[in-house]
């Protein structure tokens, strides 16, 4: 049945509380207002009767103020009372030009916290499993417990016993406050290296094969996509992920309609006109289709096999070497030629003949030579008048995720590095990012890729191996995320199981200080796991934790962020309370830092206790936030010398700065002008310089293509070859976010997605037997998965592609154990699998539920 | 199924609650909240499959789309249960929809509506379905559009 739709909605009165805010979903980070006010009164239509100040009996389409049956809500603050509150785009936002929003942002009221609604599913309190169910405990209990089982770990196993597993990122509640709380209690109170980020297995940067370069993958500004000739998105599919950058800062400049912001911003005389496309991905995405019904015969799809997008970089660098389309003036300055030289050797084959070079390639890639030369051509192909092209290259998941992660991000970089396509308005090759970002944590005990010390320990393997004794997770549900994870979530099961046994057939001891010692006993006697989990639902990986921990949400504290597109650093106001006793995650690690001073200095350890009162000052939001820039080196420095600041850093701003530049927001890194003191943001990097010693490009020789690793391989020999006919590629739907944690809750999003899916071809279909709206079970050795069937030719025969994450299942089961030896990252784009009908139907979800083709808009 | 029905008595409870009390009352309205026209939009006699008509309703600045698509439809009426009508302002941000190869398709950012269920979202920006307009055919084929099931982009309140 269709939800329930509404056919009113009330209207803010022009006294409502308003408060500036950023979507707490994608990279994008488009700007929201919201308005609260007391239930019982209401505004008007006309524009001096509502807080929108527009007249809402007149609205224009696309000039007007959204405001959608999903934007309002009503919630309960702690005063007791109800507020309605609406969220809203914002018009003034550099961002989301004109008040555009997607779908997944246009809820954010929806996911509000309240008791009358779903989400009353929102953690309210701690919870400790006693008599193997969850009970509600105090935050002092929850503490003391937490707090001595983390000492007694400590002690008897040293702090390589604790692991973690968390979030990183900006956006979604967490943002530098965050960052800033877990980095100083697992880096200065102890000193965690068995530490992981939210969504692979290791603490690794995602693009150390950029990082190392000189280049940071955050470097170009959205209004780059409306300046650029060519765009490139290399395993990004911005329409669906990344959606309101790709509507208003790449769907008008295929449209033609920046030219005149073109004119205006590029040197007089250099030819402009309307961009053309490339896309690189397995699949026909809505990204390019939707490109060509705009632009016909301005985009260009090329398909590499699975995991040979590197050799493809590397070919279309070497076409560009071979048509000379590059500055050697830029070479010899801003690069360093020794290293060029080993680049050219082992990335271009300089010593082998341009047709062996490019038969070699075709052949590992599957795409045609004309496309590669085409490509280069569109990339790098000096314009007339002898102006070089400005190419901005995007790339995300399908190369962070891709078998080889360093090189292919490596690649790629160096591609666009090779014709100056960096640096200049129009140009840049970085990431479009998944969420937001703002990190800032003291330095971690962990080291780098495996030319910096590393590759970091795979703390998945750690675990599922039967090391370590206590494991933390913190916003992140690594049992629908993390590879491999069938095997994950069985062992973490298991061990977590273990332990709850050891604690009593049927009672358990009840003081603390009993309860304690008998699960140190148990981590001793067995090989048993005790389980922290801190977020904001009790997620799937939190049902077979012992402990759990209430965070506070979105617009339940300040916080701030930066977006990706444009490193637009914002605050994020504080407009309701969170649920229950529920902590902003620097406020819970803040206490869990004092109980642990509490305890060493019943010891008399002084020492110990002082490192864990890193938090001890902090009683607001900004108190964090200003502690974090303890961690950037001086900023006082002139724009020449920008390429030498972390990516995030802020020195110098306050919330103060933040409240009055509103939706403007400011660019970091942000410098403190030297000669007068006032704050600079940065719209674009790398204009000067490179973030290496020398300031020059470091260029990197890749490996040669060496075939698949041994965890797919296996199922490209043999009978396995024929038992596993598919390739499996995986990703994101345009109408959820992340796991759905919050989307599970909402109709909108369950009736549009009511499980995960698999896309299949047409010929596959009819040859399985399959029609859209069938079930499946997709399968290898890794692991099993039961997916809803979409049948489209965005997928090529052979190839079927996954949805990664769903509340009710992901295809990260089937993905293999396999991680790049340089940097630990996984590849959960590309395994091999068979796929199988379910006998049957489940009419009422066919029945509801539209297996319309996505990615067809002719 | 879309959300479980224990989730769902709890929603509607709690809505309940909320209206009792007198709280929330009338400001969390659910479609129909107002009184709408009965307006004739067409006879079932003059509808071909898959050629929509467009009308006004539920006043003349609003334009709706009826549609006979020749295959059941969600809350479709009419002996095939295949006569279907909903507003044609995109959700998203408000560009009218166009019919064509059996869905809505928004000319602006491409959001895309399944006419077969209930307008739903399968791709694109919006937020929410298109409003679905409520028919009536009566015994001698005429079809009345009788209330609006859902919010009409660019308003505060359908009426
Ligand atoms: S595009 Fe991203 S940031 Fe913008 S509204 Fe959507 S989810 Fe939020
Ligand atoms: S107005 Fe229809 S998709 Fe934006």
């Amino acid at each position: 049945m269709p939800y329930a739709r509404r056919d009113q909605l009330p209207i803010p009165p022009k006294d409502a509380q308003a408060h500036n805010t950023v979507c707490q979903y994608c990279t994008v980070g488009c700007g929201y207002k919201v308005y609260t006010w007391p239930v019982g009164r209401l505004g008007g239509v006309k524009t001096d009767q509502n807080a929108f100040g527009v007249d809402l009996s007149q609205q224009v389409p696309l000039a007007g103020q959204t405001f959608s049956e999903t934007m309002h809500s009503i919630i309960t603050k702690k005063d007791g009372q109800q507020y309605h509150v609406v969220i809203v785009p914002a018009k003034d936002s550099p961002i989301n030009l004109k008040g555009d929003h997607s779908s997944r942002g246009a809820t954010n009221a929806l996911a509000t916290w309240s008791d009358t609604r779903a989400t009353q599913e929102r953690l309210k309190y701690p919870l400790l499993r006693i008599g193997d169910q969850f009970q509600v405990v105090t935050w002092e209990e929850a503490l003391e417990v937490l707090g001595r089982v983390l000492k007694g770990i400590r002690e008897k196993y040293t702090d390589d016993a604790i692991a973690v597993k968390c979030f990183d990122h900006g956006g979604s509640g967490s943002g530098f406050e965050n960052n800033y709380g877990v980095g100083n209690l697992f880096f200065k109170g102890f000193s965690v290296k068995h530490i992981s980020i939210h969504n692979r297995p290791a603490y690794n940067s995602e693009v150390w094969g950029s990082r190392e370069r000189g280049v940071h993958e955050l470097n170009y500004d959205a209004s780059d996509a409306r300046l650029a000739d060519t765009l490139v998105l290399w395993g990004a599919n911005p329409y669906e992920n990344a959606s309101v950058f790709y509507t208003e800062h790449m769907l008008p400049n295929f449209q033609g309609a920046t030219v005149a912001e073109k004119q205006q911003n590029l040197p007089k005389g250099e030819p402009v006109e309307a961009a053309y496309l490339i896309v690189v991905d397995p699949r026909r995405t809505s990204s390019l289709t939707v490109a060509e019904q705009l632009a016909p015969g301005r985009t260009l799809h090329l398909r590499p096999n699975l995991g040979s997008d590197y050799i493809l970089a590397n070919a279309i660098a070497r076409v560009i070497w071979e048509r000379k389309y590059y500055d050697m003036g830029y070479l010899q300055n801003r690069t360093d030629l020794g290293k060029l030289e080993e680049y050219k050797a082992k990335s271009l084959k300089s010593d082998t003949t341009y047709a062996d070079f490019m038969a070699q390639a075709v052949k590992i890639t599957g795409v045609s030579q004309a496309d590669i030369e085409k490509a280069a051509d569109w990339i790098a192909k000096p314009k007339a008048g002898g102006a070089k092209r400005r190419t901005l290259t995007i790339y995300e998941k399908g190369m962070i995720w891709n078998m080889k992660n360093y090189d292919q991000i490596a690649a790629v970089v160096q591609m666009n590095v090779l014709s100056h396509n960096i640096g200049r308005p129009g140009t840049g090759v970085g990431r479009q990012g998944g969420h937001q970002e703002g990190y800032v944590r003291p330095p971690s005990p962990t080291p780098g890729s495996i030319f910096a010390g590393g590759p970091p320990v795979n703390v998945d393997k750690y675990i599922t191996g039967g090391e370590g004794k206590l494991y933390w997770v913190i916003g992140t549900n690594p049992y629908l995320s993390t590879p491999n994870n069938q095997v994950y979530r069985k062992r973490v099961h298991e061990r977590t199981t273990e332990l709850s046994n050891f604690l009593g057939q049927s009672g358990e001891p009840a003081s603390t200080r009993e309860r304690v010692a008998k699960i140190l006993e148990g981590l001793d006697q067995t090989g048993g796991l005790f389980l922290v989990v801190q977020d904001l639902y009790l997620t799937h990986t939190a049902q077979d934790a012992h402990l759990v921990l209430p965070a506070s949400a979105w617009g339940e504290a300040n916080q701030t962020s930066i977006n990706c597109n444009s490193r637009l650093l914002r605050l994020y106001e504080r407009f309701m309370d969170p649920p229950g006793e529920a902590l902003q995650d620097w406020e819970i690690c803040k206490r869990v830092g004092l109980k642990m001073a509490e305890l060493y200095r019943q010891d008399g350890n002084t020492t110990e206790a002082a490192k864990f009162e890193f938090g001890k000052n902090w009683s607001k939001d900004e108190d964090v936030f200003l502690a974090g820039t303890a961690e950037f080196p001086n900023n006082k420095i002139p724009e020449s010398e920008e390429a030498t600041l972390p990516a995030e850093c802020y020195t110098g701003v306050t919330y103060r700065f933040l409240q009055q530049q509103g939706q403007k927001g400011i660019r970091t890194p942000v410098r403190q002008d030297p000669a007068s003191g006032k704050l600079v943001g940065t719209l674009r990097r790398y204009s000067t310089n490179f973030g290496t010693k020398d300031g020059k490009f470091s260029w990197y020789g890749t490996d040669d293509w060496e075939g698949y690793p041994a965890e797919v391989q296996k199922y490209l020999e043999g009978d396995m070859a024929s038992q596993y006919p598919f390739w499996m590629t995986t990703g994101r739907s345009q109408l959820i976010w992340q796991t759905m944690y919050n989307d599970h809750l909402l109709p909108e999003k369950t009736s549009e997605v009511p499980m995960p899916y698999i896309e299949l071809h047409p010929q596959d279909a009819q040859k399985l037997g399959i029609k859209g709206g069938d079930l499946v079970e997709v399968w290898n050795e890794e692991g099993n998965g039961i997916f809803m069937t979409h049948v489209t030719d965005a997928v090529k025969p052979g190839l079927i592609f996954a949805l990664m994450y769903h509340h009710r299942g992901t295809s990260n089961s089937m993905t293999s154990g396999y991680t790049d030896p340089k940097t630990t990252i996984p590849w959960y784009k590309g395994t091999r699998v068979n796929v199988r009908k379910i006998a049957g139907a489940l009419p009422d979800l066919q029945m509801n539920t539209s297996v319309l083709q996505q990615n067809k808009f002719d | 199924m879309v959300i479980t029905r224990r989730r769902l008595v709890q929603i509607l409870s709690g809505l309940t609650m909320a209206s009792m009390t007198g709280v929330g009352r009338a400001q969390f309205w659910f479609a129909p909240s107002l009184t709408y026209p009965a307006l004739k939009v067409g006879n079932t006699r003059n509808l071909q499959n898959n050629q929509p008509v467009y009308f006004n309703y539920p006043d003349s600045r609003a334009q709706g789309l009826l549609v006979k698509l020749g295959r059941p439809a969600l809350l479709g009426v009419g002996s095939g249960r295949d006569i279907v009508a909903f507003s044609a302002s995109c959700t998203h941000m408000g560009c009218g929809v166009q019919y064509k190869g059996g869905r809505m398709v928004c000319p602006c950012h491409f959001s895309m509506y399944d006419p077969a269920k209930a307008a739903q979202v399968y791709q694109g920006l919006a937020s929410t379905s298109l409003p679905q307009i409520q028919l009536r055919i009566q015994a001698n084929g005429d079809i009345f559009a009788n209330a609006v099931n859902g919010l009409i982009w660019g308003r505060a309140k359908n009426i």
